[in-house]
């Protein structure tokens, strides 16, 4: 077997599966009548939602109890977040800080650091953004030049961030910035800052996107300062950590499910007894699903096991990537005509399809990463 | 399964299964040679009663027949002997075809029909494999396990994960051999592409297949058979197409033995249900249970 195949078939145990009705339940509850259901993760940002979903637990699951989580297993997070996910409830605030800024912090962050962010995180009080890319930086992300020169007791920081999603709704942001001046070694010499989006020397600007919203910003910095104990992992080490939060970002059922509301009014559209052609699309989108949803639960197993599926997670989120966009295309061709719920599904997919392939690493980005697995670079 | 099956499985078919052997089977010759290893090892019985394996060993065994093209009829072999006893070589027939028709001792078909005395003429399918077409005559009844057609179906998908795996691996040894404008063709990013996506292909053949494997003794085994075979299919297509664009020219050839697995993933495919056929019957079991109950389906079936 090769490198990055290593998918061993895995099933949800059953404490995890228990989680799914109380999830339901929730969102049945909890959803505002009038909200339209939207499986992409960076649709609806709502603080209430995300703060009834913190008093539920269902922040930082895995995290140690002491730091406000639940010490629960990554299996009945991925339970969780797909069942959210599927019902298309408003997750995008606290997705990012549950997600990634928070286990970042428990694997480099120090004691204090925990105790000071983690617990409101998972109360679902407290909401990241994540500053990587620049102007100038996007895929090529170990150039950026947002720079962090030392004063007494902490750095200075100027540049500019781009695409930040949340920025203008979100506390804080994790930022990959320069400690160091750019040497031979282009990995070496980056840190991450943890900043807070309304302190001094900080501006977001709003950026619209081609759907007409307002979800990813600019984030400019002028001689922030920004403390030593802000500092998070070792300065110098943030190319490592940086690394090891795209392998929690890239794995998860965000990575398929984007466009899986398409797929459910699809059904309600082509009603129970479908035509031979509906039906076999229909069949095709489940055989999809399913089969990423098995490697997905996969890697979520290799979470658990501590270890870090780099290039399966590159591989989950590459197929899961192509899939969201397949499924609007396909449904789109065999769509009957004068289905509201389906048209107005097909058109918000359509018009976000361009970022499914981009925002986390780009498909041209992860085919490298799998190419690197299978030793051919 | 089993790591001792699986380690004399994989040296049988490294020491027995070559070109000459393939070749010949291509022109109608049955490998008898093979076949006496495979039952003196007793490999002709994994999956049956009393052998100390189950069917999950089965099609473990069936993935690593897939990657080594193993010319003999051993999904049907050793589906037959899961549920029959064994005696001599059994095939299964499906619409009057059934590989190794004529060298069989005993015919069963799908449909639950068995027979020792029958006609077989040779036939093949595009991969050169046996598929002759068999016209029973003494037949009588036998008790053939529910989902039989389904079994079937996941042997070809079984085979065709192997196959897949087999297929990747040659195509990265061949972009690492071959040199083109001074370098490895390996180095050129849209070959590492393409070889990326048949990874991705490969991988999700192999998870569709194994969730299959996994629901062997549920009630969902036929939908998630059909998700599998479908899926399993779809890569086929896939890979097999990259991975002779990845050879060029040499891989069009009679001598290279690529088209032993390219052509075998063009034929399982379509064997026992095309991907539509399984799309169709997925589709409709989801759109029975309505829009509201499409989630809960999914997850239901695991
Ligand atoms: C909706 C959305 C939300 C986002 N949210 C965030 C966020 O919260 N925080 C954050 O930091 N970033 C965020 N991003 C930015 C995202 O990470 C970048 O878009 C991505 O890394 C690509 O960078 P780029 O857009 O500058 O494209 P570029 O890197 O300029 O790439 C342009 C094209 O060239 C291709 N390309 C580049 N280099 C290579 C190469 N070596 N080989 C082959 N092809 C190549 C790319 O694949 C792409 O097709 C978001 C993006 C989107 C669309």
């Amino acid at each position: 077997m090769f490198a990055g195949l290593l998918f061993e078939p895995t099933r949800l145990p059953g404490e995890a599966e228990a989680l799914r009705a109380e999830v339901r339940d929730f969102v049945a509850r909890e959803l505002p009548p009038d909200y339209w259901p939207n499986s992409d993760f960076n649709e609806g940002h709502s603080p209430e939602f995300s703060r009834r979903v913190g008093e539920l637990g269902w922040i930082g699951m895995t995290w140690p109890k002491r730091f406000g989580g639940g010490e629960r297993t990554f299996f009945e997070r991925y339970v969780v977040t797909e069942e959210l996910l599927a019902a298309g409830a408003p997750v995008s605030a606290h997705w990012i800080a549950d997600r990634q800024s928070g286990p970042l912090l428990l694997n480099y962050g120090t004691d204090d650091q925990c105790r000071r962010y983690l617990p409101q995180i998972a109360r679902g009080e407290c909401f990241f953004s994540i500053g990587m890319s620049e102007p100038n930086s996007g895929s090529d992300l170990a150039s950026v030049r947002t720079r962090a020169d030392r004063v007494s007791g902490g750095w200075i920081v100027n540049g500019t961030k781009i695409w930040t999603t949340d920025a203008h709704r979100n506390h804080y942001i994790i930022t990959l910035v320069r400690t160091e001046p750019p040497s031979e070694n282009r990995h070496a010499g980056l840190s991450q800052l943890l900043i807070d989006l309304r302190g001094e020397g900080v501006t977001v600007r709003p950026i619209k996107n081609l759907a007409g919203g307002e979800d990813f910003n600019e984030v400019v910095f002028e001689d922030c300062f920004v403390g030593d104990d802000d500092v998070v992992g070792e300065p110098g080490n943030g190319w490592t950590q940086v690394t090891s939060e795209l392998g929690y970002e890239r794995s998860g059922p965000e990575r398929f499910l984007s466009a899986f509301r398409v797929l459910v009014e699809f059904v309600r559209a082509v009603g129970d007894e479908p035509a031979p052609g509906e039906a076999a699309l229909i069949g095709r989108l489940a055989s999809h699903l399913m089969t990423l949803r098995r490697m997905s639960i996969s890697v979520a197993g290799m979470l658990q096991k501590g270890s870090s599926p780099v290039v399966e997670s590159a591989l989950v989120k590459s197929l899961g990537n192509d899939f969201e966009k397949l499924l609007g295309e396909l449904v789109r061709l065999q769509a009957p005509t004068g289905q509201v719920g389906l048209e107005k599904c097909l058109r918000q997919t359509l018009l976000h399809s361009p970022s499914f392939t981009l925002r986390g690493g780009t498909r041209e980005i992860l085919r490298g990463v799998i190419a690197r697995g299978l030793g051919l670079r | 399964m089993d790591r001792l099956i699986a380690y004399t499985a994989e040296r049988i078919f490294s020491d027995h299964v070559d070109r000459g052997v393939l070749d010949a089977a291509e022109r109608g010759e049955f490998p008898h040679a093979l076949w006496d290893v495979v039952r003196e090892a007793g490999l002709h019985l994994v999956g049956s009663p009393g052998s100390g394996t189950d069917d999950g060993d089965l099609y473990e065994l069936l993935k690593l027949a897939g990657r080594h093209a193993v010319p003999l009829p051993l999904a049907e072999v050793l589906i037959a002997n899961s549920f029959l006893d064994e005696a001599g070589l059994t095939t299964i027939a499906v619409d009057g075809v059934a590989p190794w028709g004529r060298e069989a001792d005993r015919v069963v078909t799908v449909e639950g029909e068995m027979s020792v005395d029958f006609d077989a003429a040779e036939d093949a399918n595009l991969a050169g494999e046996s598929r002759d077409r068999v016209q029973l005559r003494d037949v009588r009844r036998v008790d053939v396990p529910g989902e039989l057609y389904e079994r079937m179906a996941l042997s070809r998908a079984a085979l065709m994960a192997g196959a897949l795996d087999r297929v990747l691996g040659m195509a990265i040894d061949y972009a690492t051999e071959r040199e083109q404008f001074g370098r490895p063709i390996a180095k050129f990013q849209a070959v590492q592409h393409n070889l990326a996506i048949l990874a991705g292909e490969v991988a999700a053949a192999r998870c569709a297949c194994d969730g299959a494997i996994m629901s062997l003794t549920s009630a969902d085994f036929a939908v998630t058979v059909a998700a599998a075979k479908a899926r399993v299919g779809e890569a086929a297509g896939v890979a097999a197409e990259i991975a002779h664009q990845v050879h060029g020219a040499m891989g069009f050839t009679h001598e290279h033995s690529l088209h032993h697995f390219s052509r075998r993933l063009w034929a399982w495919r379509d064997e026992y249900g095309r991907e539509t056929h399984w799309q169709e019957l997925l589709g409709r079991r989801v759109a029975s249970g309505g829009a509201d109950s499409l989630w809960e389906f999914l997850v239901g079936v695991g």
